[in-house]
């Protein structure tokens, strides 16, 4: 009788850390067009939509604004990612920062005052932000209490809490639209004539990469947050408590989203519009794409960030030719996470197939 | 009548830069209870893994009811009867017992009925004594009875000969009686089981016969009515010779205490006490060397210094400071070096560079890491340990275990200003590096009166670096010797009480 059976093998050398971020865009959007083609009964054109990826990937003056904030948040990610704590929390602490700056720019009292507004939104909304963090960060540091669920959740917890907010007391007077005011124009970010980005958000960017990149070679808690992620037995060992590297893995992290909340505020949205789980840009859940295909390496980041902002780009450009809604990028982007999640185990394993007689 | 179960003939089993088995044959006849004894390394679990198909033998030959057999896997080694029973369960916790049984079963399928399972596990488990419901989930159940499920599984499988590796060493004595009972009625049906054992009055009581292994080899097989514990102790041992030191070591022994412990009581992973009302002090200058086999509470006495296990009862001083259950951090920098019991595990992060592994101690660095004089230190380590490295930001999973072992020795014994606590210090390396450690340890307590407290299962190693020779037994200190007054028999004696 012959029986034929699945064996997963070790390889003695993995295939090289690029192949599964490569292997998964480019069969991520191959299969993902297929996919659309196929439930739209062919009603979305392949050629429409790789073309408007191709258009999208060629324009970066247009992505500058993703591109940065996906960098920001990316880097924020990976600092817990490191240490083996999944920060899925990365809505609620960009959210928890926004609230932060919209509260120094609108009711504070600073927000006309140039040059201190901006730094105290900033200041603030990083705290509140790393605030966030810090109540998941606790259990799951002393607790061991899994941060996944706990941070996911949370980000709803913070929809509602912004929800709150802009319906009830800070709503706008005038016409009572489900919004704030508009935060005061000294408190905005300088945009770059010609492009999406701002001033300050690059001069963020470059800062937070060169930041946590010291943070992550340079320090001991950044070596810690390393070894957390591989050993943390030996912390222990060495005399370091790794519930505290732990939590401030988590709440770095958070701090870092915070920086792109309040840089998504002064720069691109000026107010908030509610219910905030419709209006979020999502940056928070695609955050975790790029962090994961950087392979959490800091400089990978921004490759990475570059790719799945003209993504979303893209998405428009399908929507304004018609090919279907912007949401479809939603396809690429799952599609791809899931082909790398796939694709990265078996750079480790392969699977022999045996045949027995 | 003597029928030929299960013949070794000649085996041997090299691992890289060992010789783990060499040419080792015996005999197991049907109906009986054959007890395998030896050192650490000695080769027994090796073995027992070579009958019950985890390993192959490199040569030689296993014969079963008279037919050669080459087994390949525990499923091969299932289906000729053999079934080995280790140390720990390896039971899932969320399951119940008959589903755990029901998984590990071959003759169960997808459509088998959980009632007829129960039934059968339910006799089983009651002709061992047990009064468990099979529907019982696992993580109720405590670690004897956890243990007594894997006996229970394995008769299950139709073993005719059942390997005991250490299976019965952590069983309470009233479990270890109802057991033994139960593995004397399950011979005389024509079965047999291969004990490995520490305990010599354990294997004298139970077995029929005894073969001891020693490195690797067969040093002989007695019966036990001619046995006699000094007869098998000597060819356990053997009767090396140590060397008298030749440094004075004692001149350099201060009054002060550096270690203090009083009473201590520890509790072991599996929720038992495994330090059992140790009081122990170590003075200034001092190397206490403890004696005993594996498994007597070294390595939960050592973590309960480091910070690392909590101390149910009892006080630990460093130095007159009070650090019972104090933290790690805190009690590393009074100066406390430390070599754990698994240096890749708890020890050294292995995806890291020897230089990050360094950085990693807070004395080797400050917040900001200066790499250019943790480099500088590196470097030293190396040329000074000789740890063989193609660079010090190589990751060190690309090390030989004895160079990861140079390079944690190194770093500890350089952290170390007050007090060393060392399991095992010298495992892995060579003779040659070995010794130059042993006496880096006594020129540090010589020089800077460095207390040092370690366990050994090496015999030589104990009497060759200890000033003061402690023996544990079970989680007790059962003796202290003054190394000049200690004799080997009695220390031997001692640890296998």
């Amino acid at each position: 009788m012959a029986s034929i059976s699945l064996v997963v093998v070790k390889r003695v050398k993995p295939l090289p850390s690029w192949v599964a971020p490569l292997l998964s865009f480019t069969l991520g959007i191959a299969v993902a067009t297929v996919l659309l083609w196929i439930v739209t009964l062919g009603r979305t054109d392949p050629i429409v939509v790789l073309a408007s990826i191709g258009r999208a990937l060629a324009m970066p003056q247009l992505l500058l604004k993703n591109f940065a904030l996906l960098t920001i948040v990316g880097i924020g990610l990976l600092v817990s990612f490191k240490a083996s704590v999944f920060n899925i929390g990365g809505e609620g602490q960009f959210y928890f920062a926004i609230i932060a700056a919209t509260w120094i720019a609108l009711f504070s009292g600073v927000g006309a005052i140039a040059i201190i507004n901006k730094v105290l939104m900033l200041v603030v909304g990083v705290l509140l932000a790393g605030f966030w963090a810090l109540i998941a960060a606790l259990p799951r540091g002393f607790l061991g209490i899994d941060e996944v669920p706990v941070t996911l959740l949370m980000n709803y917890i913070a929809y509602y809490i912004v929800d709150y907010l802009v319906f009830n007391p800070w709503r706008e007077p005038k016409y009572k639209y489900p919004r704030t005011p508009t935060i005061p124009e000294e408190s905005w970010f300088i945009r770059i004539p010609g492009t999406t980005g701002t001033i300050e958000l690059i001069l963020l960017t470059v800062v937070v990469m060169a930041g946590i990149w010291y943070l992550m070679n340079n320090t001991r808690l950044g070596l810690a947050i390393n070894v957390m992620g591989s050993n943390p037995n030996v912390l222990r060992v060495v005399g370091i408590n790794p519930s505290l590297i732990v939590v401030s893995s988590l709440v770095i992290s958070g701090m870092i989203v915070g920086i792109a909340g309040v840089s998504y505020l002064a720069g691109e949205a000026h107010l908030i519009t509610i219910p905030a789980e419709a209006c979020t840009p999502m940056l928070g859940y695609t955050g975790i794409l790029v962090a994961w295909l950087s392979m959490l390496r800091i400089a990978y980041v921004p490759v990475a960030a570059y790719i799945v902002s003209a993504l979303i780009n893209a998405g428009i450009n399908i929507q304004i030719a018609g090919a279907g809604k912007a949401s479809v990028v939603d396809v690429f982007i799952g599609t791809i996470l899931l082909i790398y999640s796939i694709s990265v185990i078996f750079t480790e394993y392969s699977v022999k197939i045996i045949v027995k007689r | 009548m003597l029928v030929e179960h299960i013949v070794v003939k000649e085996v041997t089993k090299r691992f890289p830069g060992t010789l783990a088995l060499d040419k080792v044959s015996f005999t197991v006849y049907r109906g009986e209870i054959h007890a395998l004894l030896g050192e650490n390394g000695a080769g027994k679990s090796t073995l027992v893994k070579i009958l019950y198909g985890i390993y192959t033998p490199d040569e030689g030959e296993v014969y079963i009811n008279g037919k050669k057999l080459v087994i390949t896997s525990p499923r091969d080694a299932v289906a000729h009867g053999i079934v080995l029973v280790s140390q720990t369960p390896t039971l899932i916790n969320d399951l119940t017992i008959v589903e755990n049984i029901i998984l590990s079963l071959r003759h169960y399928n997808l459509f088998t009925r959980t009632r007829r399972v129960y039934s059968e596990v339910y006799s089983v488990l009651e002709s061992l004594g047990l009064g468990i419901d099979p529907n019982t989930e696992v993580y109720k159940l405590t670690y004897t009875q956890k243990q007594m499920i894997e006996i229970a599984r394995a008769l299950l499988l139709k073993a005719k000969v059942l390997l005991l590796d250490e299976a019965t060493s952590y069983l309470p004595l009233t479990e270890k009686k109802k057991l033994f009972d139960f593995l004397k009625k399950y011979v005389k049906k024509g079965n047999s089981v291969i004990l490995i054992t520490h305990k010599l009055p354990e294997a004298l009581e139970i077995s029929d016969r005894i073969t001891v292994l020693r490195k690797g080899k067969v040093v002989g097989t007695v019966e036990k009515k001619k046995a006699d514990i000094t007869v098998i102790r000597r060819m356990m041992f053997g009767d090396t010779e140590f060397a008298p030191e030749a440094i004075k070591q004692r001149e350099s022994i201060g009054n002060g205490v550096t270690l203090f412990i009083e009473n201590l009581w520890v509790k072991g992973e599996l929720g038992e006490y495994m330090v059992r009302n140790v009081t122990l002090s170590v003075r200034k200058g001092e190397i206490l060397g403890i004696a005993g086999i594996t498994g007597s509470g070294q390595i939960e006495l050592f973590e309960a210094i480091m910070g690392l296990r909590k101390v149910e009862r009892g006080i630990i001083k460093i130095d007159g400071v009070d650090t019972t259950n104090k933290d790690t951090g805190f009690i590393r920098s009074l100066g406390v070096g430390y070599i754990p019991d698994n240096p890749l595990e708890h020890g050294l992060s292995i995806d890291h560079t020897l230089a990050e592994n360094i950085a990693l101690c807070p004395k080797y660095s400050s917040f900001i890491i200066d790499w250019h004089a943790i480099r500088q230190d590196a470097d030293r380590l190396v040329r000074e340990y000789g740890i063989v490295t193609p660079s010090i930001n190589t990751p060190i999973k690309l090390l030989s275990g004895g160079n990861l072992m140079k390079m944690l020795i190194s770093r500890e014994l350089e952290y170390a200003t007050k007090l060393l606590v060392a399991y095992n210090p010298t495992r892995g390396l060579d003779e040659y590096t070995a010794n130059k450690v042993r006496r880096n340890i006594k020129e540090k307590k010589a020089k800077e009166g460095l207390s040092v407290i370690f366990a050994s299962e090496d015999l030589d190693e104990i009497f060759e670096l200890s000033d003061t020779i402690a023996v544990m037994n079970s989680g007790r200190i059962v003796g202290v010797f003054d190394k000049y007054r200690a004799t080997r028999d009695r220390v031997e004696e001692l640890m296998v009480m």
